[in-house]
């Protein structure tokens, strides 16, 4: 299992947009990626429950990637987070 | 910015006058729910500007305040605490507010009460035996045989006994010993009186007579009536509750069941019975005098009060007036009447069961709107019409207009093929297994379709659903209990899959999904969907679901069921209005129905923030769900 930390930058938090935005990218792997705010984590490929989270500009998430891809997803996925969140 | 709970609760006393004006107050998870003695004192619009105080509507006699969840309960305590109002419970609350009903609005809710625990025992019973009793109608061999007596006895249960069902739903109503109404049920139709269905077979000097003091009481039973039962459990109830609380509980247990059904027994034989027979009388020798007034006037009028006669349970009297017919005659031209009257009663139902979209209130509907043609009125009035009067009243009109067609038709052919007046050559039949007994099959046929359809037509046009509340099918009490939201469901959709159906959750132009005017939406990342354009500021459930997210700043909401994820967003870039313009009514986890309002929103302020405010309407799992098709369809 691979797992980075990451402080949204993103003014709105991963709302809407940002997070559909993010499921998409997710998608391409076969990873589960599961982010994690304080207690609560989902499922990174569940829109609603992501959003749910109410993660805004500043909050530090953990996020874990774990499956056969997690090497590579991993590194894009962090790559991702800081080019669009 | 945490609320002040003391100050919001002041706030509210100080807004609706004060505990003194404050008959009841509850709470749900979201919503103060209070009933106020004089509304008049209650300051709307402060109350809407209260900090803490999201929204408020008048429902069922109830102040509601949407408070919010974690944040009523403690506004409540406060509340409480400033007015000096003790708590109360849901059903409190409830009971106090029909206590504020004007009387005859709870004089007309108490059939309605008593009848919608026994639906499912007349409904079953009406259908079967309209269908049962049509049949040899047309093949009159099937009358003869044991498969028809069998069936008739099993259909016919329910109705043959129908004031013991209405006795023991009565007791319950009234809160009396509901064995104690099974018995004062059972006495009404024991098999030693006369049964009422057949005492016009007897002579007036041949009914066995009591003589109980000075009261000469027939001794004939109550089949078919619902009144005097109702009345007779309503003062046996009263009796047995007075006798609870004033004899010694020491003898309390064999004084109070035997006074009590010694005494209604007494009153209901001696008293209710013989008023109620005399008033029977009136109501036979109007009927028969109406119906002479010319023009089909009086026909009209007869046509449109049938069924109150029904909800009274005279009905069964008319067979007198048909006998009578066909003996001095050989005509039945009251039948027609009858005929329209059902069938009007059928057109209303059927109007009902095609346009609600209570899914309980619907199978209700449509078997008793078919029982209902074939003549039994009693599930399609006392399960759907009456309660929600309005098809009731359409089915009057319908009757009215159905009875007026049939007494200016011309004529009939008899047997001998003379010509004779429009009517029946039986009596005790009436809609679809009236056609072989008429005398003239295309008029009768042109008759029903004239008040099945006037009904249909006015009842579609007129009744819209009411909240749940008002329409309590057993097993939707506790729903309609937790949520008093006069919902106003929409009527078109706007996505449907194999999962279920997302109904336009704002009224406004449905738009493809392409159209919006956002790259992320259009470009369909988010899911498959639609825009609105909309012309209205209120943001309703598309389904029954559970709300699964809130916006921090209150714009957009998503909701699940059935596997269907969608999120519903109002404006595009609005999350950046922060929740100025937006009140989302409803929380993480709240169960919601379809219609509930969830956001409210103003338009003008999206505008002025320079923002569109399209809704966008995504299915956010769309790739995950099987047949999704989007578009606006009826």
């Amino acid at each position: 299992m691979k797992s980075f930390e990451y402080t949204i930058t993103d003014p709105v938090g991963i709302h809407a947009r940002p997070a559909g935005v993010l499921v998409k990218e997710i998608k391409k792997y076969a990873s589960t990626v599961t982010v994690i705010k304080g207690e609560k984590s989902v499922n990174a490929l569940k829109l609603m429950a992501l959003m749910g989270m109410g993660i805004k500009q500043g909050d530090t998430v953990k996020v874990t990637i774990e499956g056969a891809d997690e090497e590579a997803a991993a590194a894009e996925i962090e790559a991702f987070f800081k080019a669009n969140l | 910015m945490a609320l002040d709970y003391r100050k919001c609760a002041e706030e509210i006393s100080a807004n609706i006058g004060g505990g003194s004006n404050v008959i009841s107050a509850a709470h749900c998870a979201t919503r103060l729910r209070l009933v106020i003695a004089d509304n008049g004192k209650v300051n709307k619009a402060a109350l809407e500007n209260v900090d803490g105080v999201k929204g408020m509507f008048e429902s069922n006699g109830q102040l509601q305040l949407i408070i919010g969840t974690g944040t009523v309960n403690k506004v409540y305590d406060e509340f409480l605490a400033v007015t000096g109002v003790s708590a109360a419970s849901k059903d409190d609350v409830k009971a106090a507010a029909v206590s504020k009903m004007p009387w005859w609005k709870k004089i007309l809710k108490t059939p309605g009460d008593i009848f919608v625990p026994i639906l499912p025992a007349i409904v079953a019973s009406g259908l079967m035996m309209g269908i049962v009793e049509a049949i040899p109608k047309f093949a009159p061999a099937f009358g003869q045989s044991d498969w028809f007596s069998f069936l008739d006895l099993v259909a016919n249960t329910a109705f043959a006994l129908l004031p013991v069902l209405v006795a023991i739903s009565s007791a319950r109503v009234f809160k009396g010993n509901i064995f104690l109404g099974a018995v004062i049920g059972l006495m009404m139709v024991h098999p030693a009186l006369i049964n009422a269905w057949t005492v016009s077979n007897y002579a007036a000097g041949e009914i066995p007579t009591w003589h109980l003091f000075f009261f000469n009481v027939q001794q004939v039973g109550y089949q078919g009536h619902v009144i005097p039962v109702i009345l007779a459990v309503l003062l046996m109830s009263k009796l047995e509750n007075w006798l609870h609380k004033h004899v010694p509980e020491m003898i309390d247990l064999f004084v109070t069941p035997l006074t009590t059904v010694l005494v209604t027994a007494f009153v209901t034989f001696t008293i209710i019975g013989p008023v109620f027979s005399v008033f029977e009388n009136w109501v036979l020798d109007g009927a028969k005098w109406l119906i002479t007034v010319g023009y089909g006037i009086g026909a009209a009028i007869m046509g449109a009060i049938y069924p109150w006669t029904v909800v009274m349970g005279l009905h069964h009297m008319y067979n007198v007036i048909e006998a009578g017919m066909i003996s001095s005659t050989g005509v039945n031209t009251w039948m027609p009447i009858a005929s329209a009257a059902n069938f009007a009663q059928f057109g209303a139902c059927l109007a009902v069961a095609v346009k609600v979209h209570n899914q309980k209130t619907r199978s209700v509907a449509f078997p008793s709107s078919l029982s209902a043609s074939l003549g039994i009125t009693e599930p399609a009035i006392f399960g759907i019409n009456f309660r929600f009067m309005k098809p009731f009243i359409c089915g009057m009109i319908g009757g009215a207009v159905g009875a007026w067609f049939a007494a200016v038709i011309p004529h009939g052919t008899n047997a001998a093929g003379e010509t004779v007046a429009f009517g029946a050559t039986t009596y005790g039949v009436t809609g679809i297994p009236g056609i072989p007994a008429v005398n003239n099959t295309v008029m009768y046929i042109i008759e029903l379709l004239i008040a099945a359809g006037v009904a249909f037509a006015l009842t579609m046009v007129i009744w819209k659903e009411e909240q749940p509340a008002a329409a309590p099918v057993p097993a939707d009490v506790a729903e309609a209990a937790k949520e008093h939201v006069p919902l106003e469901i929409p009527t078109t959709s706007v996505i449907r899959c194999a999962a279920g159906t997302v109904l336009q959750p704002v009224k406004g132009n449905v738009i493809a999904r392409e159209a919006i005017p956002d790259d992320t939406f259009a470009s369909g990342v988010l899911g498959d969907g639609v825009g609105i354009e909309p012309t209205d500021e209120t943001v309703v459930a598309p389904f029954d679901g559970v709300i699964s997210s809130v916006a921090e700043s209150q714009h957009a909401v998503g909701i699940e069921a059935n596997g269907m994820e969608l999120l519903i967003h109002v404006g595009v870039d609005t999350v950046n209005m922060q929740g100025e313009g937006f009140t989302c009514l409803v929380n993480e986890g709240d169960e919601v129905k379809a219609g509930q309002p969830l956001i409210r929103f103003d338009r003008e302020k999206i505008k002025a923030a320079g923002y569109s405010d399209t809704v966008a309407v995504l299915l956010t799992n769309s790739d995950d769900l099987e047949g999704v098709e989007c578009g606006a369809a009826g």
